[in-house]
C-alpha cells in the first residue's frame, strides 16, 4: 500500500509539537463552470495578482488568484458534513451548541480543530496543519474573464412592475470562464495516515468554491503528485511559472480554452525534478499516487465511511479524557526530581 | 584582561587612585534592565547600575554555567570586590537628566500546535485542557514565575549617560549592557585629577550606589533609586572625607561593596 511509502512522514498519532514532517500535495483545480473568485463585493472585479510569467520568461502578466481561504473554508465544510452526520462534532465548552465555523465557538475536539485548527475558543487556540498557499491561474487572466449582465425581472416578465415601476436589479458582473486551471500545492504538516485520508478526501471532494456557490463555482479538484520531506515544496507560483516556461518552450499556443491534457504532462514534468530539492526526498510514482488515492476513495466509501472518521476520532480520545489523579502525580513527582 | 586579580592587602593610602575619567555612554541599542516589576510590565530605570558597567567593561565575568550554592546567589562580593584599589566606576546618569523610554510587548508564543495563553504563562499541554475543563487548576495552566508575555519599558536608543571611571585601566570602545545585550558606545570625554577634600559636609553631583559608600559616612539626605541588585542615591549631602573629581564631589574611598570581603 502506497501509504506505507510516506511513513517516515506521517505521525503515529496527534502530537503537539512540530516534528518536522511535511507532506506535500499538487493539486489541479479546474473550473467547470462560471466562477466568482473577488474579495471587495459584488461588482468589482475578479482577484488577479500581476507577475512574473514564467521562471524564464521575465514579462509581468496578470494572473487570477484562487486565495488560500478560498481553498481551505469549503474543503473543511466538506468534511464537516460527515462529521456532523455521524455525530462527531462535540459541544463548544463556549457556547453550550454544536461546533460550527464561524461562530468563535469551536468545540476544540473534533477532528476539523484538530487537523484545521481554531482560534478565539474557550481554551486556547490550535494551529492549522493543513497549510494552503494562494493559487494561479496558467495564463494570464486577460484571457479568462467575462461578462455577465444580470436582471431580476418582476412576475410580469418585464422590468417594470404593474404600477410602471422600473426595476433596480441590474447588475454587471464579472466571472472566471469555465476551464481554467488553477495549480495548487497544499502542505500537510506531522499529520497521521488517516488524517492525510481526510484532507485528501475533503479535496476531491469539494466541488464548490467562491461566491454563489450554489448557482456557480463547479470546480474540479485533480492531484498530481505527493511527496513526502522534511521541508515544503517549492511554491504553487514557482509551479505555474515552471508550466508556463515548459508550455511556451513546446510552441503550444497560449490561449482560452487549453486542453487539461498538455498541462498535466507540463505540471507532472515540472514536478518530476523536485525530488531531492529543498529536503524533498520522496515522490510517489503514478501507481503509488492511484494506489494513495484509491485508498483514500475506499477508506471514504459508503460502507467504510463511518468507520473511517470513527476511528480517526477515537485517535484523539487520550487528549479529550481527565488523566486520572494517581497518573498525573506521579508525573508531577518526576517532574520535581 | 586579567580577571580576578585577588589583591587583598588593605591599603590605608587616601588616594587609591590617580586619576579618573569621564565617559560618555550612547546607547546604540535600546537598553533593558528589569529594575522594577508591576504585574505584566518590566521598567527600567533612567540609569545603568555600576555593578552592571563593571561586568559590562571586562573587569569580571560571571560563568556560563553556576553550580551548586552558586545558582542561588549573586557573585558580587567575589567578582568586584578583589577590584578594590585597581578600578571603580560609578552608575551611569543621564546627560540630560530624564532618560527616554519605549514600551515594547513581549511574548514568548510556543511553536506547539496547540497552545493558551493564560495567567502570565502560554499553556503548551493539551493534555491538561480537560482536566481544566472540570474546573481543576493544572499546573501547565498556573500563573508562571518565569514571564512568557508582558510589557518592557527599556532605555530608548540614542540615550546618553556619563559616569566616572576610576583607575586607569583600559576601556573598550562599545561594551554590551542589559538583559538583552544591548550595545553601548564608550567615549573617553575628559582626563580628571582626583583632589581629597577634608572633613566636611558636602553636596555630591553624582550617582552613587548605595553599597558602595563607606560605612563611616554620614548620609544627611539623599534621593533613593530603589533597584536591584544595589539601591542608587542621588542628589547626595554627606558629612565626611570627599574627593574632588573635575566638578564632582564624592564621598572618599568608594568601592564595590564597601570593600567588604566575603563575610
Amino acid at each position: 500500500m502506497s501509504i506505507e511509502k510516506l511513513q517516515p512522514f506521517l505521525a503515529p498519532s496527534y502530537e503537539n509539537f512540530p516534528k518536522g514532517r511535511t507532506i506535500g500535495v499538487v493539486v489541479l483545480r479546474t473550473t467547470q463552470s462560471e466562477t466568482i473568485f473577488r474579495t471587495e463585493g459584488t461588482g468589482e472585479p475578479m482577484c488577479s495578482e500581476y507577475v512574473q510569467a514564467g521562471v524564464q520568461n521575465t514579462e509581468s502578466i496578470s494572473r487570477l488568484v484562487m486565495t488560500k481561504r478560498k481553498q481551505v473554508a469549503p474543503e473543511r465544510r466538506k468534511g464537516r458534513e460527515f462529521l456532523r452526520s455521524h455525530e462527531l462534532l462535540y459541544t463548544a465548552p463556549k457556547s453550550d451548541s454544536i461546533c460550527a465555523l464561524n461562530t468563535n465557538a469551536p468545540c476544540e475536539m473534533c477532528i476539523d480543530c484538530f487537523l484545521y485548527g481554531f482560534a478565539a475558543g474557550g481554551e486556547g487556540a490550535q494551529k492549522s496543519r493543513v497549510w494552503t498557499e494562494d493559487a494561479f491561474s496558467v495564463l494570464p487572466s486577460t484571457e479568462l474573464i467575462g461578462d455577465r449582465t444580470i436582471n431580476a425581472i418582476f412576475e410580469t416578465g418585464t422590468m417594470r412592475d404593474e404600477k410602471g415601476n422600473a426595476s433596480t436589479a441590474l447588475n454587471t458582473s464579472e466571472y472566471i470562464k469555465p476551464g481554467v486551471h488553477f495549480l495548487d500545492i497544499v502542505t500537510l504538516k506531522d499529520v497521521t495516515a488517516d488524517e492525510l485520508r481526510y484532507a485528501l478526501g475533503n479535496i476531491l471532494l469539494t466541488s464548490r468554491y467562491g461566491a454563489v456557490s450554489s448557482r456557480v463555482g463547479r470546480m474540479e479538484n485533480q492531484i498530481l503528485g505527493i511527496f513526502g520531506g522534511i521541508a515544503e515544496l517549492p511554491s504553487s507560483l514557482e509551479l505555474v511559472q515552471g508550466v508556463y516556461d515548459k508550455l511556451a518552450a513546446d510552441g503550444k499556443a497560449l490561449e482560452h480554452p487549453f486542453k487539461t491534457e498538455p498541462l498535466i504532462a507540463a505540471a507532472k514534468s515540472v514536478i518530476a525534478t523536485w525530488t531531492n530539492k529543498r529536503g524533498i526526498s520522496m515522490q510517489l510514482s503514478a501507481d503509488e499516487l492511484d494506489a494513495l488515492i484509491a485508498d483514500v476513495d475506499r477508506n471514504w466509501s459508503l460502507n467504510e465511511q463511518e468507520t473511517f472518521l470513527k476511528r480517526l476520532d477515537r485517535s484523539y480520545a487520550s487528549l479529550r479524557k481527565v488523566k486520572s489523579e494517581g497518573k498525573k502525580k506521579g508525573r508531577d513527582q518526576q517532574q520535581e526530581e | 584582561m586579567p580577571q580576578l586579580e585577588l589583591l587583598l592587602a588593605e591599603s590605608d593610602s587616601k588616594l587609591p587612585f590617580q586619576t579618573a575619567r569621564l565617559v560618555e555612554l550612547w546607547c546604540a541599542e535600546p537598553v533593558f534592565f528589569a529594575s522594577r516589576e508591576l504585574s505584566d510590565t518590566y521598567y527600567t530605570e533612567g540609569t545603568i547600575g555600576n555593578y552592571a558597567l563593571a561586568y559590562a567593561l571586562g573587569w569580571a565575568r560571571s560563568p556560563y554555567r553556576l553550580t551548586g550554592q552558586d545558582t542561588g546567589r549573586p557573585r558580587y562580593l567575589e567578582d568586584l570586590t578583589p577590584l578594590a584599589e585597581q578600578c571603580y566606576i560609578l552608575p551611569a546618569w543621564h546627560i540630560e537628566g530624564n532618560a527616554s523610554f519605549r514600551f515594547e510587548r513581549f511574548n514568548a508564543l510556543s511553536d506547539s500546535y496547540w497552545y493558551a495563553m493564560t495567567n502570565n504563562r502560554v499553556a503548551t499541554a493539551r493534555e491538561d485542557l480537560p482536566l481544566k475543563r472540570t474546573g481543576k487548576k493544572p499546573n501547565t495552566f498556573r500563573p508562571s514565575n518565569f514571564p512568557q508575555t508582558g510589557r518592557l519599558r527599556m532605555i530608548e536608543r540614542g540615550n546618553r549617560f556619563q559616569t566616572l571611571v576610576f583607575g586607569d585601566r583600559e576601556v573598550p570602545e562599545y561594551i554590551r549592557v542589559g538583559k538583552f545585550t544591548s550595545k553601548v558606545r564608550v567615549d573617553l570625554l575628559r582626563k580628571l585629577t582626583i583632589t581629597p577634600l577634608p572633613q566636611g559636609e558636602y553636596r555630591c553631583n553624582a550617582y552613587l550606589s548605595a553599597a558602595d559608600i563607606p560605612s563611616s559616612l554620614e548620609l544627611l539626605a539623599f534621593d533613593l533609586i530603589s533597584m536591584p541588585p544595589v539601591s542608587l542615591l542621588k542628589n547626595l549631602r554627606f558629612r565626611g572625607a570627599a574627593w574632588q573629581v573635575g566638578d564632582f564631589i564624592l564621598p572618599a574611598n568608594l568601592k564595590f561593596c564597601g570593600g567588604r570581603n566575603n563575610e
